[in-house]
């Protein structure tokens, strides 16, 4: 052999060898650990600010000189952690092209018979004597084939042997296993290299054309993104949000898209929705009042009628069929009441929206709080009004993503399950019997589930022995 | 109320643990019914409670699915132990074996007890939007189930260690000793923490042991701590006695162990990782983020990679796979509970 061929052959073996595998396994879960622990932050602070806790000054800055050495404060997307990853793939890849045809071989080859002395050394061995001596190897066949064991048997100088195996092929799964961890991690690499990640902050009424990219950059879409209204269910009498949704359009070329026959499509958490590619998530909120923001009002006339009042603020709006005229002069987002009975703003979510309007009478003015969620406070002197919301005080923040990735992903996932499924619950089973007169004895070679292979050989024996009386 | 209930249950639970205890001393069958019966009880309290806490549930969310009790700690906790105890019990019925009731027993009672302790929320919440999900569902009680299957193999992994180990000098018997005894120091200071403690809402681990303020007990704490160590670790070997006369041997210790892991790994890679992923894809826009929680599975994910591995195509055998158990859960242990504690995240149940 030359020496050439002696080092591939050396390269090979290391990277099909299971003890990489399992000295990656250590040190991949090590690295990974850290990551958790050295705050993930690109700037010099956080990291500092982590170490001063335990070292001073001098030394956290030193500290941080060696975590960005090693990105250790990027840790999962440093060179080492990479490098890492990509030996696992590479160990993975040769180890099953090492391995996987002679487990195939091995189910083309026929069965032979065992010799004594390899029988003999198998973790799992019982002995028994029946009394009765004719036909026990029909006997024994017979109920191995019963409980779904393919058989051969084979005469040899000490007697009969016969071989029974079941779920012989799950060996296989182990592979299916492994292909799929490939899978996944193709996946990731895909959605890496030819994907993005994006927010945006879309204030009710407007729209956007672009997203900001997380490393803070703008990513153009070619289409415009509209959030015509957006709104957030808060549990009864509390600040926790039950839900929130946008009503987003997709306006492209000046044509509103249309999705199953509808102009705008509602946006939930855990509800996202995709265009070209692109998907949408709900991501999160807050009060940003736009110039066009306008105060909403349902007015009930005498004979029952419902008019929609809108009115910016502090302008003045002409209530329908009536010389009065409306005027908000205040808003809180969230009205509570404090323990002096003063009232007061107490967040900006819109918790408890509330309006102070100024009705305006041939010059009189009356002043009135109307707050959205308390029907008491709709009855004014001037006939009911309900405050419906403030629109364009709020945006959407709206997360998006594009990721070639994610069908790999999910195929990997599902067939990872498929093949650790098959490999852990269908173990192959293998048994091997010896008869000689009347002399039976049963071998396993597998020692994983040594005690449940020992019930089913007693269940098996007891059969046996049944079957006689 | 749903929790009071549930304590009851956890207080079975405790009571079950001196009579596995005798039962393994005296080896007297009616002693050992007796025991089952007190776990299978409480066991019985702990379903009727998980019941009404998911009409609890209902009567807020309205929803079959949204009112599966496992959104925060405390129920996150209750539902472990539910699976860890119906798992025991199986295995005590399939396999005619009463060998490590005691331990289960006492997990299952310190882990209640930690509800009480920990002063977590027993309120029912109503749901914030990100966790309502059906993945949710699938992801979290897959999770707890995996969990609940490796609690057993570290109960059985510990145990296989000690019976297999020669001399009290070598590391296998020290570790393994050492770490029973600090389980059982914690159970003892829990019960005392509760026992004190004016208000039950307001109680904290190892307030009247370890951390108490009076620098006398503290120190009397941390050595009575050493003595119950050195106690286990200068009579294990009775442990050892017991255990071979009740023909529990190392064979049917190791064969939980891996049962327990080889049930719980492909339902941890199912529920933990992958459902976690699609989860995190629905709800935040990425499938995978290096958040502590997600990084923390991947490791224990790893550690029973190893075991697997290391078992089967290594060829390592005995006491050494089943350290390799005892520590998975450890890692498990920590990324169930360490990384809400210690680090942050987006997972929920660090709000406790
Ligand atoms: C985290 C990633 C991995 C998972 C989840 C995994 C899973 C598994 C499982 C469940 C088995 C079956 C074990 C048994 O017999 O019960 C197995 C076997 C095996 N694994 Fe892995 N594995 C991983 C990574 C690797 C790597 C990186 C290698 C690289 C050498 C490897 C090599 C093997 C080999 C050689 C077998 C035995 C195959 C056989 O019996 O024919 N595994 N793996």
């Amino acid at each position: 052999m030359s020496k050439l061929e002696k080092w591939n052959e050396k390269i090979w073996n290391f990277f099909a060898s299971v003890d990489l595998a399992v000295a990656l396994f250590i040190v991949i879960s090590i690295g990974a650990a850290i990551g958790t622990i050295i705050p993930q932050q690109l700037e010099p602070e956080p990291t500092i600010r982590f170490f001063l806790k335990f070292l001073s000054m001098n030394n956290a800055t030193k500290a941080y000189e060696i975590v960005s050495l090693l990105d250790l404060n990027n840790l999962y997307h440093s060179w080492w952690f990479t490098f890492l990853l990509f030996m696992f793939a590479l160990n993975l890849i040769v180890c099953s092209i090492d391995r996987l045809p002679n487990l195939l071989k091995s189910y083309k080859t026929a069965p032979q018979p065992l010799p004594h002395e390899i029988l003999e050394r198998m973790p799992v061995k019982r002995d028994i004597e029946l009394s009765n001596k004719s036909s026990i190897a029909d006997k024994v066949l017979d109920i191995l084939k019963k409980k779904g064991f393919s058989t051969n048997i084979f005469q040899t100088p000490d007697g009969v042997q016969l071989q029974a195996k079941k779920w012989k092929k799950t060996r296989l799964a182990v592979y299916l296993t492994h292909l799929s961890i490939l899978i996944i991690l193709a996946g990731a690499l895909l959605g890496t290299f030819f994907g993005f990640r994006g927010h945006m902050n879309i204030v009710e009424g407007t729209g956007l054309d672009f997203a900001i990219s997380d490393e803070g950059k703008t990513i153009p879409l070619n289409f415009q993104i509209i959030c015509d209204k957006f709104e957030v269910d808060y549990y009864e009498n509390s600040a926790v949000p039950k839900a929130y949704r946008s009503y987003l359009r997709v306006l492209e070329n000046g044509q509103t898209i249309k999705f199953n026959g509808k102009d705008t499509v509602v946006v939930e958490v855990n509800q996202p929705f995709s265009y070209r590619g692109i998907t949408f998530y709900q991501a999160s909120y807050g009060f940003q009042p736009a110039e066009h923001a306008e105060f909403r009002f349902t007015y009930f006339d005498e004979s029952g009628k419902e008019i929609t009042i809108k009115s910016k603020f502090e302008e003045k709006s002409k209530i329908p069929g009536k010389s009065v005229t409306l005027k908000v002069i205040d808003f809180s987002p969230a009205l509570g009441i404090d323990e002096q009975g003063r009232l007061f703003n107490m967040t900006t979510d819109m918790i408890n929206p509330a309006v102070f309007v100024e009705f305006d009478i041939g010059g009189k003015k009356t002043h009135h709080w109307i707050l959205k969620k308390i029907p008491e406070t709709w009855e004014t002197p001037y006939g009911k009004i309900r405050f419906d919301e403030l629109w364009g005080a709020q945006f959407t923040g709206i997360q998006i993503r594009k990721d070639p990735g994610v069908p790999l992903i999910y195929a990997g996932s599902i067939l990872l399950c498929i093949g650790l499924f098959i490999s852990l619950f269908l173990r192959p089973i293998n048994y091997f019997v010896t008869i000689h007169k009347n002399r039976v004895i049963f071998y396993s070679p597998s020692s994983k589930g040594k005690v449940i292979i020992e019930k089913q050989l007693d269940e098996l024996i007891n059969k046996l022995k049944g079957d006689k009386e | 109320m749903s929790y009071q209930i549930i304590s009851i249950a956890g207080l079975l639970y405790i009571i079950a643990m001196p009579l596995y205890i005798v039962y393994l001393l005296t080896k007297n069958n009616k002693i050992g019914y007796l025991a089952t019966g007190t776990l299978s009880l409480g066991l019985l309290a702990h379903i009727y409670g998980f019941i009404q806490r998911f009409k609890e549930m209902y009567a807020i969310n309205h929803s079959f699915m949204r009112s599966i009790p496992i959104t925060n700690l405390y129920e996150s906790l209750v539902f472990f132990v539910l699976c860890l105890v119906i798992g025991y019990l199986f295995i005590e019925w399939k396999y005619r074996k009463k060998s490590f009731g005691v331990f289960v027993s006492i997990i299952a009672g310190i882990s209640i007890g930690l509800t009480e302790l920990l002063g977590v929320t027993k309120e029912v919440q109503p749901l914030v939007p990100a966790l309502k999900s059906n993945w949710l569902l699938a992801h979290v009680t897959l999770s707890f189930i995996s969990y609940a299957a490796f609690a057993i193999s570290f109960i059985t992994g510990l145990l296989h260690i000690i019976i297999s180990s020669e001399s009290k000098k070598s590391f296998k018997y020290i570790f393994s000793t050492t770490l029973l005894g600090l389980m059982v120091f914690i159970l003892f200071s829990m019960l005392i923490d509760i026992a004190t403690a004016g208000n039950p809402k307001a109680v904290r681990i190892f307030h009247s042991t370890l951390g108490n303020a009076s620098a006398f007990i503290s120190i009397l704490s941390w050595i009575t701590m050493f003595v119950f160590i050195i106690i286990f670790w200068r009579f294990g070997e009775v442990i050892v006695k017991i255990l071979k006369e009740l023909k529990i041997d190392a064979n049917f210790l190791e064969e939980i162990t891996y049962k327990g892991i080889a049930f719980g790994f492909p339902i941890f890679t199912i529920g933990g990782l992958v459902f976690g992923a699609i989860w995190a894809d629905q709800a935040w826009g990425r499938y995978w983020g290096w958040d502590p929680k997600e990084t923390w599975s991947l490791i224990t994910w790893f550690v029973y990679a190893f075991y697997l591995h290391a078992k089967f195509i290594r060829g390592w055998s005995g006491s050494k796979t089943s350290m390799v158990a005892v520590f998975g859960f450890i890692v498990t242990l920590f990324t169930y509970l360490g990384v809400n504690l210690f680090l942050s995240g987006l997972h929920s149940y660090g709000s406790m």
